[in-house]
C-alpha cells in the first residue's frame, strides 16, 4: 500500500439516506455522499468561521463587560 | 417609491408615550394620530439584544443563538463571550431591500459593532468598546461625525449614585445623536433610515423611582421627579426637528419599541435560593463575610452542584449534566424530569410578604423553532419581570429591595410600541396583536418584498 487512502466509511441511520437521496434527485449531487461531504464541510467551515471571530481585543472585552455590568446586563 | 423612516426608542413603554405622556409630546403626537398603532409584544427575553435584531431580521433569539449579552463559550463553567455584530447570520430587512438596491442609513441598532457592510451607511450601536475603533461603515463616515459633534457618545452608564452627572451626559448623547442623524437625512441618497436612541433606557432605569408613585422607593418630591418627562420633550423636540426634513408624501414612518418598562419591586438573590434548596454547593468555608461577591469568586463543588444561574432582567438557568459539562452530575436520562422539578419549585417561589409571584419559565426548545447556539437550559421572568434576578451572593436575604449592582428603578415589561404612518393616510387605526416579529414582513411589504415577507414567521400590517 505505497497511495494514502483518499476515501473511507462512515455510518449514517437508514432513515436520514434515504431522505438525503430522495432531496438530492434532479440536483447537482450524484450521491449521497457527495451531499454529506458538501454539508459537512459547509458546516465546519462556517464552524470554524465563528470560532475564529475575535472581535475585542482582550482591554476592549474587559471595557466592554466592565460597561454591560454596570448597566445591569451582567448581573 | 416609498422612503421608510425609523425611530426606534429603546424601552419606550405603550402606557407612557400613547397614553400618559402623549399631550405633551405634540410631534410624537402628530405621529401618532395618522398611524397604525398598539402595543407590540416583544421576543423572550424582552431585552435590548436581542429584541432589536429579532426586530430586523423577523427570527426568533433560538434561531439568532442570541439569548442576552454574554453567553456561555460552549459548556464552560465560567468563560464568556459578548454577543457582537457578526454572530448575526440571519439577515434584515436592510439586507433584503439591498438586493433591490435600496440604499440604508443604520445607526444604533444593537449589536452592530464591528460595523459590517452594509449597502449604504452604518454607525455601530452601544456595544461598541468607545469612540476611538472604527465605528462606522464605510470607515470614512467617522470623519464625518467628529467633524459634526466631535466625540460620538454610544451610551451612559447610569449605575452611579451621581445622577446630574448621567442626566447631562444623556442629554448630551442624545442632542449628538439627534444632529448626526439630521446630517445623514439630508447629506445620505437614503431608502431605508432606521435609528436606535438608546437615552430613553438609560433615563428610565436611573430616575424610575423619583417619577413613579407605585415605586416601593419613591421619594416624592425629588429634585428628579421630571427628569423623565423632560426627556420625553426632549426626544419629541428633537423628532419634530427631524421631522421637518422628512417628505412625508414620500416618507412612511415609523416608532418603535424593542421592550417596554415598568417599576422594579426588587432583586431575587436566585444563586442564594439554588444554594439553600440543595442545588449549587460552595466549599462553605469560602464564603466571604459581610461583603456581596459574585460566584466566579467562589469555588463551586461542582461534583455536587445540579445548577447555577445567571441574573439580570431575566435570570438564565444552567444545569450541570455529565457528559456535557465538565463535572457534569444530571445524568442525561435524568435531565427533562430534573429540569421540570427545578422549574415548579421557581414557579412556585413567593415574594417576601409570601405574596404570590406570577413566575415564568421558559425552555429555549419550545418557545422557538429552534435553539441553536449556547442557550441556557431554563429562561425565567420572577414575578413577570418584575423582580430581577440577582446572581451575587452574601445577601441578608434573598429578597433585595434595590439592586445588587448598583442603583437601578426599573425592569423590563413585555411589551413595547408601534406606530407606522403611511405616505397619505391621515387616519389612525389601533391594532392590540402586534409581536416584534411583524416589524420586518412590514417594512419588506413597503419596499414590495413580498415573498420574503410571507416566509417569515409574522404578519406585515400593511
Amino acid at each position: 500500500m505505497g497511495e494514502e487512502r483518499k476515501y473511507t466509511t462512515v455510518s449514517i441511520p437508514v432513515q436520514l439516506y434515504e431522505k438525503i437521496k430522495k432531496r438530492i434527485e434532479g440536483t447537482g449531487f450524484t450521491s449521497v455522499s457527495d451531499y454529506v461531504t458538501y454539508v459537512l464541510r459547509e458546516v465546519l467551515a462556517s464552524l470554524e468561521e465563528e470560532e475564529k471571530e475575535e472581535v475585542f481585543t482582550k482591554e476592549e472585552e474587559e471595557k466592554v463587560k466592565e460597561r454591560l455590568r454596570a448597566l445591569g446586563y451582567l448581573d | 417609491m416609498m422612503k421608510v423612516f425609523v425611530i426606534g426608542l429603546d424601552s419606550a413603554p405603550p402606557e407612557l408615550l400613547f397614553n400618559e405622556f402623549i399631550d405633551d409630546l405634540p410631534n410624537i403626537r402628530r405621529i401618532i394620530e395618522r398611524s397604525i398603532y398598539g402595543p407590540m409584544r416583544s421576543c423572550i427575553p424582552a431585552i435590548t439584544i436581542p429584541a432589536w435584531i429579532c426586530m430586523a431580521t423577523g427570527k426568533t433569539p433560538g434561531e439568532l443563538g442570541l439569548y442576552g449579552f454574554r453567553h456561555r463559550k460552549g459548556h464552560s463553567y465560567d468563560e464568556i463571550w459578548i454577543a457582537h455584530s457578526l454572530k448575526v447570520r440571519e439577515k434584515a430587512v436592510w439586507d433584503y431591500i439591498a438586493q433591490k438596491g435600496y440604499r440604508s442609513v443604520l445607526i444604533g441598532i444593537p449589536p452592530s459593532y464591528p460595523p459590517k457592510k452594509v449597502n449604504g451607511w452604518l454607525i455601530s450601536c452601544f456595544i461598541t468598546p468607545d469612540s476611538s475603533v472604527n465605528y462606522t461603515y464605510p470607515t470614512e463616515l467617522k470623519k464625518e461625525v467628529e467633524r459634526l459633534v466631535g466625540d460620538y457618545i454610544f451610551d451612559v452608564v447610569f449605575r452611579k449614585e451621581d445622577r446630574d452627572s448621567v442626566k447631562e451626559k444623556i442629554w448630551e448623547m442624545t442632542e449628538k445623536r439627534f444632529e448626526v442623524i439630521r446630517y445623514l437625512i439630508q447629506e445620505k441618497d437614503w431608502d431605508y433610515f432606521h435609528f436606535v436612541e438608546i437615552g430613553l433606557d438609560r433615563i428610565h432605569h436611573a430616575f424610575w423611582k423619583y417619577f413613579d408613585e407605585k415605586h416601593h422607593l419613591h421619594e416624592p418630591n425629588s429634585k428628579y421627579k421630571n427628569v423623565i418627562p423632560d426627556y420625553y420633550k426632549l426626544l419629541d423636540r428633537e423628532i419634530g426637528k427631524t421631522m421637518k426634513l422628512i417628505d412625508d408624501d414620500e416618507t412612511a414612518v415609523v416608532i418603535v419599541s424593542d421592550h417596554g418598562i415598568k417599576r422594579m419591586k426588587g432583586c431575587f438573590a436566585v444563586n442564594q435560593w439554588l444554594i439553600e434548596e440543595g442545588l449549587l454547593r460552595v466549599r462553605e468555608g469560602d464564603l466571604p463575610k459581610g461583603r456581596i461577591f459574585r460566584l466566579e469568586e467562589l469555588r463551586v463543588d461542582w461534583d455536587e452542584t445540579v445548577a447555577w444561574a445567571w441574573g439580570g432582567y431575566y435570570s438564565r438557568v444552567f444545569l450541570n449534566v455529565k457528559g456535557r459539562e465538565k463535572n457534569g452530575v444530571v445524568r442525561i436520562s435524568e435531565y427533562e424530569r430534573v429540569r421540570d422539578e427545578i422549574a415548579e419549585m421557581m414557579k412556585s417561589i413567593r415574594g417576601p410578604n409570601g405574596e404570590r409571584w406570577d413566575t415564568k419559565v421558559f425552555y429555549p426548545e419550545d418557545i422557538y423553532p429552534v435553539a441553536k447556539g449556547d442557550k441556557p437550559d431554563l429562561m425565567v421572568y420572577f414575578d413577570d419581570l418584575y423582580w430581577r434576578a440577582a446572581g451575587t451572593l452574601g445577601h441578608k436575604s434573598n429578597y433585595l429591595p434595590e439592586n445588587d449592582t448598583g442603583p437601578d428603578d426599573a425592569v423590563h415589561s413585555e411589551y413595547g410600541v408601534f406606530a407606522l404612518k403611511m405616505p397619505g393616510i391621515d387616519e389612525k387605526k389601533i391594532i392590540t396583536n402586534m409581536t416584534i416579529y411583524d416589524f420586518a414582513p412590514t417594512v419588506l411589504s413597503l419596499f414590495g418584498i413580498h415573498e420574503v415577507a410571507k416566509s417569515l414567521r409574522g404578519v406585515s400590517v400593511v
